[in-house]
């Protein structure tokens, strides 16, 4: 659970600014607003990667300033809207960095690891990748693969910086429905930054939309029509 | 997990193959020394028997050092590699032994008779190693393109030359000879009282190594990744130039430079294992290094009675065309 207090967000004077909200476990939340009007901006704070220029991050009742680096990985998992290119980096071996943050000094995975780690493949359908190479998948492949990483990261917080930019239309569908699920099914909070209005428009996902005149993010429910996001978000849009 | 037998089938013939070429090494010089002579060099030395003389003074300490270079080179390349993202980081094309070679140079020119006896050497090459790779680490910060890091490597070794040739038109001829003499370099010039030292810095080195090995396998997926995962990216960068300029200067102290070995060998092992798990690269690293140097050095020997080939030269006869070769592979 994620509950921010009067969020001011930005790398040197304040981009968006954000009422007291709270992004509860088992919800996935879409992140909508124009861009360049700061959404990685908010999702890098809300992560800890930046500090907030005013206002607290309480993650799971916890002051986020108070989390040392090092443990911050087991409260949030970050999905990056560009995935690594390596050479010779397997999937499994990718994914099972997720499980770092929880390894001992030299990295060995105990059983439990590697147990949960399959489950996760298992879970997301993509053990027909595990001994594939990352620099081999296809970009919808990726993203499931980028995801898998996050969930074996056992977080209670999963935050996706546009993971559905170069897919096709099934793929966006795919990784979509895997997060809602994800979210549903394992209690997570799963935040994810999107401009795919149509496809998370009335499927059950909650709405953090950015008014594109005011600079401010606020929560809007399932119910929301695509028309009233159009008109929050893109004003100047003339619907 | 087939990969991972794969691994130590790797490991363990280049484990059986490494004292069968040390082996090799020792008998291919020009005077015939048999077991007998090894036996009595290590454990039953009176230095009256000239053979046990050349055993323990000569052949000992240049098959040694063989297999510490090729190792800790090759450890150094790996660390580097991964740590700036390029498969063409290497100490000796970043400049780091050109540190080692700068601080030594100046500090033998002073005069101070400290600076020029072994550990003056050596503490200088560590050193000048760690201040240069500290250089190139500030660089890299600024660069985007994986050849402009090279490019800054090959501009800080030519500046440095430059100011050691300075430096050299200026000191006194005793100090010269010194310098010269150190910045020829080969495997010969280790003394067998050198050695047990020299293993004991290189197996700390090596200790901590593995210490470094999760960050690195992190760090193959690029710092801001790594910083989410919670690695301590400052403290890893700075613990891996340490570990590189350990090394380095190390082996730079006592077998002056040596080139292209730390570039080319774990790219050929990458290339070989297809893997990023950092505790089998830098163990197979080590091990191919170590045969590689040994087997450059063994055909240096076989051709010592013709001609006389520095082992610098041959390693970059040898290295080179094989860096071009990665270049038309990896960064067309």
């Amino acid at each position: 659970m994620i509950r921010i207090e009067q969020l001011k967000v930005g790398y040197h004077s304040a981009l968006l600014s954000f009422p007291s909200i709270e992004l509860k476990q088992g919800e996935m939340y879409a992140l909508v607003g124009r861009n360049g009007i700061g959404k990685s901006t908010f999702l890098k704070t809300i992560t800890g990667q930046l500090a907030p220029i005013e206002g607290i991050v309480f993650m799971n009742s916890r002051d986020i300033a108070t989390i040392p680096f090092n443990v911050l990985p087991r409260f949030v998992s970050y999905v990056n809207a560009r995935f690594p290119l390596v050479d010779f980096l397997s999937v499994h071996s990718f994914i099972a960095l997720g499980r770092s943050p929880y390894t001992n000094l030299l990295g060995k995975l105990s059983s439990d690891d590697l147990d949960i780690i399959s489950s996760v493949i298992e879970q997301l359908n993509i053990a027909h990748l595990k001994d594939r190479f990352t620099s081999e998948l296809s970009d919808g492949e990726r993203q499931l693969v980028a995801i898998a990483k996050a969930v074996v990261q056992q977080t209670d917080i999963i935050v996706l910086d546009e993971p559905t930019a170069f897919l096709d239309y099934a793929n966006k569908e795919e990784v979509l429905n895997q997060l809602t699920s994800i979210a549903k099914m394992m209690n997570k909070c799963v935040i994810v930054a999107t401009h795919d209005i149509d496809l998370v428009v009335h499927k059950g996902i909650q709405f953090l939309l950015i008014d594109e005149t005011l600079k401010t993010g606020n929560i809007y429910d399932a119910a929301i029509t695509k028309a009233d996001i159009l008109s929050t978000c893109f004003k100047s849009m003339s619907v | 997990m087939h990969q991972t037998k794969k691994h130590s089938v790797f490991i363990i013939v280049l484990l059986l193959a490494l004292p069968f070429v040390a082996g090799v090494h020792l008998i291919v010089g020009q005077i015939d020394i048999d077991f007998s002579d090894y036996w009595n060099a290590l454990f039953n030395f009176d230095g009256t028997n000239s053979y046990d003389i050349i055993a323990r003074e000569i052949r000992i300490p240049r098959m040694t050092m063989a297999i510490l270079a090729g190792a800790s080179l090759s450890i150094a390349g790996l660390l580097m590699q991964t740590l700036f993202n390029n498969p063409l980081a290497g100490p000796y094309v970043l400049g780091i032994n050109s540190g080692a070679s700068l601080f030594v140079a100046f500090s033998i020119m002073t005069g101070i008779p400290f600076f020029t006896s072994t550990l003056g050497i050596t503490a200088n090459a560590l050193i000048g190693a760690f201040v240069f790779g500290l250089i190139i680490l500030f660089f890299s910060r600024f660069l985007r393109a994986q050849i402009s890091l090279l490019l800054v490597g090959l501009m800080l070794g030519s500046f440095t030359s430059a100011l050691v040739s300075i430096a050299q038109t200026v000191s006194q001829a005793d100090e010269l000879k010194v310098y010269t003499l150190w910045a020829l370099g080969s495997l010969q010039k280790v003394e067998f009282q050198h050695l047990m030292p020299i293993l004991g810095v290189f197996m700390v080195g090596i200790v901590l190594t593995f210490f470094v090995a999760k960050s690195l396998n992190i760090l193959v997926i690029g710092e801001e990744n790594a910083k989410l995962l919670g690695v301590n990216i400052k403290r890893a960068r700075l613990f891996i130039i340490a570990l590189t300029a350990l090394f380095t200067g190390l082996i730079t102290a006592f077998c002056g430079p040596i080139a292209f070995v730390g570039l080319a060998v774990p790219n050929l092992v990458r290339m070989i294992l297809k893997t990023q798990s950092h505790v089998t690269l830098i163990i197979s690293s080590a091990l191919v290094g170590a045969i590689f140097i040994l087997l450059c050095d063994i055909c240096i020997q076989l051709i010592e009675p013709h001609f006389l080939i520095p082992i610098n030269i041959f390693t970059s006869l040898i290295g080179a065309p094989f860096v071009v070769f990665i270049i038309l592979k990896k960064l067309r």
